[in-house]
């Protein structure tokens, strides 16, 4: 009794204790996107300010280019998700319900893309981005992003397809339904909490992405956050501290909120691909 | 109301051959049966009657129109799956309603419809549900609606009752009979099981190794098997088989001879290895010239099934009342009822060589 007692206080110290080493930064980023800059780089530091101010924030949505670098953010990251998604989808049927030669051999390949460094595939598409006339768009991230996010979520919804019961599509079709029919009637709701982990898998990955915003686009109006943020942020002689991490916070909303939402789909996804995958 | 008719069908997947020139024609209104061992072809039949598998060779007909190339919504069939395959997302009334509103049937219809199939399988409490918070037999029970549902001229059944349990089963097998005759429609059933095939349906195809082996009556199935295969897979416990040669009027087996009835049989019978077969309530303990020894007693409580052991090694079982007494080990000598001997050409499929009039029912009194 004393000793699982003991145990549980233990387990819980260290658990908590990773917790706090964990969250440190961010919450000190809260904490310094709230400060007066005369607070900032007091010594000792101030655990808690003693002025909350908003002004980085204001001074960030008005003077800078933060919002352009959202919205950007905002279309790279949902376009990408779309394309992904829905090519993800068709492609992990195609693989689960058609058999045709080299369909593993197909499968395994895809996951090969993995095996490479990111940095090795980022000159080859660079050249092709430039080649097609692309270079220094949104397109081209998009078209980026998605190549690297395809095969983990074909991967993934490969796995949640595999849980969906072939007699239901034999089911619909002998109630009357066309392929596609069955395939939205019956096998989309079905692979609902997969689409939604991929999509939040996806989501996450373009909207914090960084090395490719970096060498395929290089004018303000198409970078996205991460990159635009940075370079106009931070120069060789001063660091913004306030405000970058204003931004910060700023970036980090939406996924919090979204994460906050469907964490249960997210867990689930992780859950698949660890058995299946 | 429909007839079925297959001809000639042949299905290969790769190299593997699933069926071998079936031809099968199923009357309008009948109940039949396909039953064999798994991996006989009788799911991939029925799949190909649906229009989820296409045959390699030969043609496929429902109601006179070949259906070769028609897709499973357009064929007029119901099917009813083994795993039921509700849709686990609609409740028991959109599942029900499904293939309604997939043809373009009109809410108002569409509700009347569910209505009455619900009232049919006593489903009206349960409309509201969703598929997993039903037990096993309500969601046969919803499965069988979606199929009655749209009146269909066809049902295919894959093994509906198999995920139930004993008692249900046997409750749900009488709800099927009584469904056939109420609605008087063509009915396929694919079966493992025996025990169903020959209480449920008017006929039965038996298959194995993607043949048709016989496809008659339950009675028929039961006393005139076509070959040893049929033999042995209709009965519990199945027909006993004993390997012995043919010479004139005697069987010789285990070093005996067991005279026969040469009328009962094909007369061009020559001298050499044949199998005789003998149900088990035909052997006959105590009464005959055979010596045997009694291996295993197995009471079932209204019967004893007496494994029984030859001299040389060949086992059969018996099959007696359960008041007599006997005991492990004891010796004994039996013999065969000479109207209930059936005889085989050698093989695993060995066609039975009775004239065809022979070993029929005999009633259990006269053993």
């Amino acid at each position: 009794m004393q000793r699982s007692m003991l145990q549980g206080v233990i387990v819980n110290l260290v658990t908590w204790t990773l917790v706090l080493l964990i969250a440190f930064p961010l919450l000190w980023m809260i904490i310094t996107s709230v400060k007066p800059q005369t607070e900032l780089f007091r010594i000792p530091p101030t655990w808690f300010p003693e002025t909350i101010t908003f002004e980085h924030y204001w001074r960030l949505l008005t003077e800078t280019p933060f919002l352009t670098y959202f919205r950007n953010s905002v279309v790279l990251a949902t376009t990408t998700t779309i394309f992904v998604v829905a090519l993800g989808t068709l492609g992990a049927y195609s693989l689960v319900r058609f058999k045709y030669r080299g369909r593993e051999t197909l499968a395994m390949l895809v996951l090969f893309t993995y095996l490479l460094p990111s940095v090795v595939l980022i000159i080859p598409l660079y050249l092709m981005m430039v080649a097609i006339g692309l270079s220094n768009t949104l397109v081209s991230l998009i078209l980026a992003h998605t190549t690297f996010a395809l095969p983990y979520a074909l991967w993934l919804l490969r796995s949640f397809m595999e849980g969906v019961p072939e007699d239901l599509e034999s089911a619909a079709l002998v109630d009357g339904a066309s392929r596609m029919g069955a395939f939205r009637d019956i096998i989309l709701p079905q692979l609902l909490p997969g689409i939604i982990s991929t999509a939040l898998f996806t989501f996450i990955l373009s909207w914090n992405e960084y090395l490719y915003a970096l060498v395929l686009v290089n004018s303000d109006s198409v970078a996205p956050l991460t990159t635009g943020v940075m370079s106009m942020l931070i120069s060789a002689f001063n660091i913004e501290w306030s405000l970058l991490m204003a931004a910060s916070v700023m970036m980090s909303l939406p996924l919090i909120v979204v994460f906050a939402f469907l964490q249960s789909y997210l867990t689930s996804g992780f859950g698949a691909g660890g058995v299946k995958g | 109301m429909a007839d079925v008719t297959l001809t000639n069908v042949r299905k290969q997947f790769g190299t593997f051959v699933a069926l071998e020139n079936l031809d099968i024609e199923i009357k309008s209104g009948e109940f039949v049966a396909l039953l064999g061992p798994s991996g006989c072809g009788k799911s991939t039949t029925l799949r190909m009657l649906a229009g989820l598998e296409f045959p390699t060779s030969g043609d496929i007909s429902i109601d006179g129109r070949v259906v070769n190339d028609v897709a499973p919504g357009k064929r007029d069939i119901a099917m009813v799956f083994q795993s039921y395959a509700l849709y686990p997302h609609m409740s028991v009334a959109e599942n029900i309603a499904y293939p309604l509103k997939k043809r373009g049937v009109s809410a108002a219809d569409r509700k009347v419809a569910v209505q009455k199939a619900a009232e049919l399988l006593q489903l009206e409490p349960l409309l509201d549900r969703k598929p997993k918070q039903l037990s096993g037999g309500q969601q046969q029970r919803v499965a069988l609606g979606r199929a009655l549902v749209r009146e269909p001229k066809v049902f295919l059944l894959d093994e509906p009752l198999s995920n139930l349990d004993a008692k249900l089963r046997s409750y749900m097998r009488a709800e099927l009979i009584e469904l056939h005759r109420r609605l008087g429609k063509t009915m396929i059933y694919v079966t493992h099981d025996q025990l169903e095939a020959m209480t449920m349906a008017n006929r039965i195809a038996v298959m194995h190794g993607g043949k048709l082996q016989q496809f008659d009556t339950p009675d028929a199935v039961y006393n005139r098997p076509a070959n040893r295969f049929v033999a042995s897979f209709i009965g519990t416990p199945s027909m006993n088989q004993l390997e012995g040669q043919l010479d004139g009027a005697l069987f010789h087996v285990a070093g005996h001879s067991i005279p026969l009835d040469r009328t009962r049989f094909a007369d061009d019978l020559g001298t050499g290895d044949y199998a005789l077969g003998v149900r088990p309530e035909f052997v006959a303990i105590g009464d005959g010239e055979l010596p045997a020894k009694i291996r295993l007693v197995e009471n079932t409580g209204h019967e004893q099934i007496v494994t029984l052991e030859l001299t040389d090694g060949t086992r059969l079982l018996a099959r007696t009342d359960a008041a007599r007494r006997l005991d492990v080990g004891q010796n004994v000598q039996i013999g065969f009822h000479p109207d209930a001997i059936h005889l085989f050409a050698p093989g695993e499929e060995g066609p039975r060589l009775n004239k065809n009039d022979a070993a029929s029912v005999i009633p259990m009194r006269s053993r």
